[in-house]
């Protein structure tokens, strides 16, 4: 006992100190993440806590005197809504093309721009710059692209055939805005690939290959593995983008009113987010239109777990996730 | 810090988001405080209707600052819901009664009857699209009024392409009947290799006012599209409805107007401009731009035309200036609103042709030199004594709710995908819905 009252005046005070230096660290930690915290309050956890509970409203986004309490009536509504099914559908459909078909472009970009070529990063640069375009401007270069009478693409076209004048916004519209979500996606996903396929490290290639892989073999079964937890990415955050689809398809539709109340893109561009934007802002059922946004952020969210749950027989981490 | 844990801050920080979330709900349940006198008001509005120049006038007139917020509908209804709108905004007849009904605009009645500039006898016929009285639009107390306006349903001919077509012109003193106009377009309508060359009979700002032609067709046969109350739209069970929209729906079948299926990529005056159509509908105002290198010396104003025999050619957009009722300074913003209607802006806008002024007296500043601007003053005189009828506009809905269904079920209907009688059922249905939500939130 005399020995442990020795060692106890010396080792009392360690988790106090412990404590105190547990305590700086937290403060520190939360100190280094406030303005992001304050940034995601602010502009995202209160806007989102206001739209739930606004979607147990009528509330029209005019006069606060008329509020009422409509409880799910909104949520059963937007079950039975054949126009939000619809939309859901083509948005799913748009879903289901552009998030392969632009993966499969971002990792070949990303494995071109990765090899060891001159002016690779010319390349890069190039197959980057439609990722910062801005919308507006992106969606403008393609509808001079496309433009019937004065397009490029017609020009083109007519070189081959020169009877043919395709009005590619009224006749493909969904094949229209599928290659400019794909364009302007590219450049982005193609950097978080390369970032990928630099993380791998040379010696299994090289391994495999004194092995005697074929170039084949090592993309089939040293890269593409080890780039799955990219993929995953990609995969979960192109699905989240693709859903959620609201300006393209409307600077896409006829007339110059743009993102505004009276546009109606082509019917089979009327995508989900379209359709909950016109609620809200042309018939002002602000309401309503909250609650169609909620439906999709569970769809969104049942997607998102399913993949997850899916992603422990096919995605590959160096170390537990 | 003592005592301070993660799950403390993670609290905290609960605790403020939540207080955060609250405060604009709980806020919005007080009344809002009348601070006035901040020497500021703020003006929504189109900067190309409001210019630097006029600003400036108007402050050193009013002795206040004005701050100018770009026009948006969007943007009015967030600033609403903060409790933060504009003092002024711009609006078009055909949100006035809703506006009115949602006791979102201010009743300036008695600011009328005091004001030595603005006064009640020298308004134009086209102020009355700001008084509704909770069942009809002409009637009640004035609540704004136009910055100018136009009577919108007269024409405009590109002759070039009538006479390729070897159409006569039609006259500018006999207007035409709608179907007269109907076979006009047919006849100067024209396409090449399958390219536009001229749409016929371009109308209804690209169908953006399609409910407002309708109204007025309509209107010669004391017929509406709505119910007396505006209870609800009734098309298919009312022949003469059917008729109207029938007829306008032909339009498009025929391909001589600008539809979802042969779009434009510009805004129909640009495309007149380029000498791509043959008859518009729009009102005086274009005659400011009607002439351009293109259509200079080619381009005729002619009278609007009739349904049935009963003219009718009011403004279908009365765009003006309202005052808003969460305004803190009604006074400040009348005195702003009062010199921008009646004041030097007032004249100035007279004297550019941009529309016919709001009031009786400005009318003589008009512009008359070129013998375009004759030709359409000619016109317009013959129109002036037509424009006094009002058309009438569901309060219960939005500007747009119409357009926008008429807009996504043509589409599918010229494609063959629903008929006519589809198109209409889903017109109603989707605006009566529409109705339904705006009474319910209303009453009425």
């Amino acid at each position: 006992m005399a020995g442990a009252t020795q060692v106890l005046p010396r080792t009392m005070p360690r988790p106090a100190a412990w404590r105190r230096r547990g305590v700086r660290r937290a403060v520190t930690f939360y100190l280094l993440i406030s303005p992001w915290l304050l940034g995601f309050v602010v502009l995202s956890a209160v806007p989102l806590v206001g739209a739930f509970l606004m979607s147990f409203t009528n509330y029209d986004g005019l006069n606060l005197d008329y509020v009422r309490f409509v409880g799910t009536d909104n949520y059963l509504r937007a079950l039975g809504d054949s126009d939000a099914q619809y939309a859901l559908g083509r948005t799913l459909l748009l879903m289901a093309v552009v998030v392969p078909v632009g993966l499969v472009l971002q990792l070949v970009l990303a494995l071109m721009v990765n090899q060891p070529i001159r002016f690779s990063n010319v390349f890069r640069t190039i197959f980057y710059l439609p990722y910062v375009v801005p919308v507006v401007a992106g969606v403008w270069i393609w509808k001079i692209f496309v433009d019937p009478t004065g397009g490029l693409l017609n020009a083109l076209l007519g070189v081959v055939l020169p009877d043919v004048n395709v009005r590619w916004l009224v006749e493909y519209p969904t094949a229209v805005l599928a290659v400019l979500t794909i364009w302007g996606a590219a450049g982005g996903g193609m950097v978080v690939f390369l970032a990928g396929l630099q993380g791998i490290p040379a010696e299994y290639r090289e391994a495999a290959m004194i092995d005697g892989a074929s170039r084949a073999q090592v993309t089939r079964y040293i890269t593409l593995p080890l780039l799955t937890p990219v993929i995953f990415f990609n995969l979960v955050t192109g699905i989240i983008v693709a859903l959620q689809i609201l300006v393209q398809p409307m600077l896409l539709s006829p007339g110059i009113l743009g993102l505004s109340p009276g546009t109606v893109p082509p019917r089979d561009n009327y995508l989900y987010v379209v359709h909950a934007y016109i609620e809200i802002f042309t018939k002002q059922l602000f309401g309503y239109g909250s609650a169609l946004l909620w439906v999709l952020f569970a769809v969104v969210l049942g997607l998102t777990v399913l993949l997850f749950k899916t992603s422990r027989r096919w995605v590959f981490y160096g170390v537990e996730p | 810090m003592p005592g301070l844990s993660r799950r403390k801050v993670l609290i905290g920080a609960g605790a403020i988001a939540a207080a955060a979330a609250a405060t604009p709900i709980l806020s919005a349940c007080q009344p809002t405080p009348k601070t006035g006198g901040s020497g500021k008001v703020v003006v929504m509005t189109d900067p190309n209707e409001f210019n630097d120049d006029d600003r400036k006038t108007l402050e050193s007139a009013t002795k206040l600052k004005i701050e100018v917020v770009k026009s948006d509908l969007t943007t009015l209804y967030a600033m609403w819901a903060a409790g933060n709108s504009p003092d002024i905004f711009r609006v078009q007849a055909a949100g006035v009664p809703q506006y009115i009904s949602r006791k979102m605009v201010k009743d300036l009645q008695p600011y009328f009857a005091n004001s030595k500039l603005l006064k009640i006898d020298d308004l134009a016929p086209a102020n009355n699209f700001y008084k509704w009285d909770g069942k009809q639009v002409g009637k009640g107390d004035l609540y704004g009024m136009v910055k100018d306006w136009s009577p919108d349903f007269t024409l405009y001919a590109y002759t070039k392409a009538f006479d390729e077509a070897s159409v006569k012109i039609p006259s500018d003193t006999t207007p035409l009947t709608y179907d007269e106009l109907r076979d006009l377009a047919r006849k100067v309508n024209k396409k090449s290799a399958g390219k536009r060359v001229y749409w016929g009979f371009v109308h209804s700002n690209n169908d953006q006012w399609i409910d407002r032609t309708a109204m007025n067709m309509l209107a010669e046969k004391n017929q509406s599209l709505y119910t007396d109350d505006f209870s609800k739209l009734v098309i298919a069970a009312n022949p003469e409805s059917n008729k109207v929209i029938r007829y306008l729906y032909d339009l498009a079948a025929d391909g001589v107007n600008q539809t979802p299926i042969d779009p434009s990529p510009n805004w129909m005056g640009a495309d007149f401009n380029e000498g791509q159509i043959a008859i518009l509908q729009y009102g005086y105002w274009f005659s400011a731009m009607a002439e351009s290198d293109k259509t200079k010396g080619k381009t005729v104003f002619l009278p609007a035309p009739t349904w049935s025999g009963v003219r009718r050619d009011p403004t279908m957009t009365a765009t003006g200036w309202v005052i808003s009722s969460q305004t803190k300074d009604a006074d400040a913003a009348w005195s702003v609103f009062e010199q921008y209607m009646g004041g030097k802006p007032a004249q100035d806008r007279a004297k550019s042709g941009w529309g016919v002024p709001g009031l009786k007296s400005l009318y003589s500043q008009m512009p008359q030199q070129s013998d375009f601007q004759k030709q359409v003053q000619r016109v317009l005189q013959g129109e002036l004594p037509k424009s006094d009828f009002i058309l009438q506009f569901n309060p219960y809905i939005g500007e747009e709710t119409f357009a926008t269904s008429w807009k996504k079920n043509l589409e599918p209907a010229l494609k063959g995908s629903i008929s006519f009688d589809k198109f209409v059922q889903n017109i109603e249905a989707e605006v009566n819905t529409a109705i339904a939500d705006g009474k319910r939130i209303i009453g009425g």
